[in-house]
């Protein structure tokens, strides 16, 4: 197992600045006696340090295209390599590892445990690496003073509002300093206020830590943190600079 | 897995009443198999006290119920390896209202003059024993029984026979100390053979071998001795004697393993529906440890752990029960001998701690199994 971690560790490095390289994937669904097209030939490049968000509306198939990154599902037709790994050669148990070692995740709806306070939260994905119990905290610590909620360790989810909830599930996918950051409608679940402190929080992720993050989002507003813009419309990936026709 | 351990104990401990519940039946599910476990083991399996292993009693073959005649002692002490025999006649009768259970204790027709030499353990003043002996009408009673109804030396005990039709006048000459035997009340026999004359028939014959090497042998002896008499003859050990009493209820074994297995049962559908909802209720968050890279191993692993502390739990819980419940049987009416020193051992507390391990082993693995096997975005969109 450390082989295959230590080999997909070379290829990240050995890889040029390309974080995403998917070419013609695409995922089909079988609803009964019907097909659903789901993603069709998305081509799409995502190097080092972008900040790119798909738009598109409900069913354009930009969370299917998260989803098969993030390696959650696997691609009907297509190739896909995420740090320079080909992720269906990949076992489930090795991409188990490699999600905890290489992927943040922020959700629409947090998705934060809620028996743990916000401390714990944020040290759970610590807990498959071999650092000490110290060490974990003091990472977990970090990442909640990044995202402004040093003072909130010990909170239970529930003792948090909307925003600091979706900015413990952030310090949660930072806190092993993935190389990717999938972020799933961030602000769906947020008043205005809390939204631009979320989004806030990624841009200055991605221009101070220079982290690659990828955005799906309905939200023209959110997308505008973004540094690059792509749009999805029913299941295709436009070319750079297209938007769907209304 | 020890790093774990804090979710597992926090996912544990999420539903407290539903936890404490699960935890309560358990507990007492768990703390009945022990007690039968111990019961088993008191009857079946303990070391016989040494005093105990050298006794042997002799009955009717066909029933205990039935008697033999009383001439078979004399038959009996001539055996070679006997060193002493004696009546052990059971009187039955009333004492007071017999509708009160508390009124209900074993009395037995002896000879005063053999009791201490075959009942050694029997404690007693020297003076108390002698009066005993010298006084036709004198009895002798357990401290327990002393204390439970309040006797003291001098008190007369009216027992109204039924088997015998007579009533018994008796008088507390002694009280005896017997921790095998607390509750007893014994007098002479002689008193009622003399006031039934027709009736010289006994019920069972107690005898004293001289050594343990003697016990096998006395009991091929005896038995062999009545082969064709009219009324053939059955020599067992004290305990085996003992037990034959119980198993005038039944086949014991059979309940006690009916019992367990009926527990072992219940309780871990019980278990089971327990984690099975405790899974359900967190699909969403089985889903979010994976996709923050928890393997399905790991995932079996937490499940399987928090079944296993809560029936952890419940099986330490289950055995301070029972020893307690021990407790309870130990001072209560003395109907064994075994059951008088009835404790948890240390091999019956470990088989309830595996059995523990072992139901929740058995009721969680196929929702743990189920969960770390889910899809995960099947997980995630999970609401409920």
């Amino acid at each position: 197992m450390s082989e295959t971690v230590e080999a997909m560790s070379e290829t990240v490095e050995a890889m040029s600045e390309t974080v995403i390289d998917t070419r013609h994937l695409t995922r089909e669904y079988s609803r009964d006696e019907y097909k659903v097209v789901a993603l069709k030939d998305a081509c799409l490049e995502v190097q080092k340090g972008e900040f790119l968000a798909l738009m598109g509306p409900s069913g354009s198939g930009k969370s299917t295209l998260l989803y098969l990154i993030a390696a959650m599902e696997r691609p009907t037709a297509g190739e896909l390599r995420v740090l320079g790994q080909d992720l269906n050669r990949l076992s489930d148990g090795e991409i188990a590892h490699w999600r905890n070692a290489h992927i943040g995740f922020v959700f629409q709806s947090f998705n934060l445990i809620p028996v743990l306070t916000a401390l714990e939260n944020v040290e759970l994905p610590l807990k498959l690496t071999h650092l000490k119990k110290r060490e974990r905290h003091e990472h977990a610590e970090t990442a909640l003073k990044l995202v402004g909620l040093s003072d909130r360790l010990k909170h239970f989810p529930r003792q948090l509002s909307g925003g600091q909830e979706q900015r413990v599930a952030i310090a949660r996918a930072l806190v092993t300093d993935p190389d990717l950051i999938l972020v799933d409608e961030p602000t769906g679940n947020l008043d205005a206020k809390s939204a631009n402190e979320v989004l806030e929080i990624l841009a200055k992720l991605n221009k101070d830590y220079s982290k690659t993050i990828l955005l799906v989002t309905h939200d023209p507003h959110a997308a505008r943190f973004a540094t690059k813009v792509r749009y999805l419309d029913k299941g295709e990936l436009l070319p750079e600079g297209q938007k769907p026709a209304d | 897995m020890g790093r774990y351990f804090p979710l597992v104990w926090k996912n544990a401990s999420r539903n407290r009443r539903r936890s404490l519940l699960t935890i309560s039946s358990l507990a007492l599910s768990l703390c009945l198999l022990g007690l039968m476990m111990a019961i088993y083991h008191a009857l079946y399996l303990s070391e016989t006290d040494p005093a105990q292993a050298l006794r042997l009693f002799t009955r009717n073959r066909v029933s205990i119920t039935l008697p033999m005649p009383a001439f078979y002692l004399q038959r009996i002490l001539a055996v070679g390896g006997v060193k002493q025999a004696m009546e052990f006649q059971w009187f039955g009768g009333a004492y007071k209202d017999a509708r009160d259970p508390k009124n209900f204790f074993a009395r037995f027709g002896i000879d005063p003059n053999k009791i201490f030499t075959l009942y050694a353990e029997m404690r007693m003043p020297e003076d108390q024993k002698k009066a005993f002996q010298s006084e036709r009408t004198a009895c002798i009673v357990g401290r327990r029984l002393a204390e439970k109804h309040n006797f003291r030396l001098g008190d007369r005990i009216t027992l109204q026979g039924n088997i015998y039709p007579m009533a018994l006048e008796l008088v507390v000459r002694g009280i005896y100390d017997n921790e095998l035997d607390p509750e007893s009340l014994y007098f002479h026999w002689e008193y009622v053979r003399q006031a039934m004359p027709g009736r010289d028939q006994l019920s069972a014959i107690s005898i004293l071998a001289d050594s343990p090497d003697s016990v096998p042998r006395i009991i091929h002896a005896v038995d062999e001795q009545f082969r064709n008499a009219t009324v053939q003859t059955r020599t067992e050990t004290e305990r085996a004697f003992g037990l034959s009493f119980l198993h005038m209820m039944g086949n014991v074994k059979l309940i006690l393993f009916s019992i367990c297995a009926a527990v072992t049962f219940t309780i871990m559908l019980v278990s089971a529906n327990t984690m099975a909802m405790s899974v359900r209720e967190r699909v969403r968050e089985i889903g979010i440890l994976k996709t923050l890279g928890f393997r399905p191993s790991a995932i079996l692993g937490i499940i399987l752990s928090e079944a296993m502390l809560i029936a952890l739990m419940g099986g330490i819980a289950s055995y301070f029960l029972a020893r307690a419940l021990c407790g309870v049987i130990r001072s209560g009416p003395a109907f064994s001998s075994e059951l008088m020193t009835l404790t948890i051992r240390p091999q019956v507390a470990l088989v309830m701690q595996l059995a523990a391990v072992m139901i929740a082993f058995v009721s969680s693995f196929v929702p743990a199994w189920s969960a770390a096997r889910i899809n995960i975005l099947e997980a995630l969109r999970r609401t409920d």
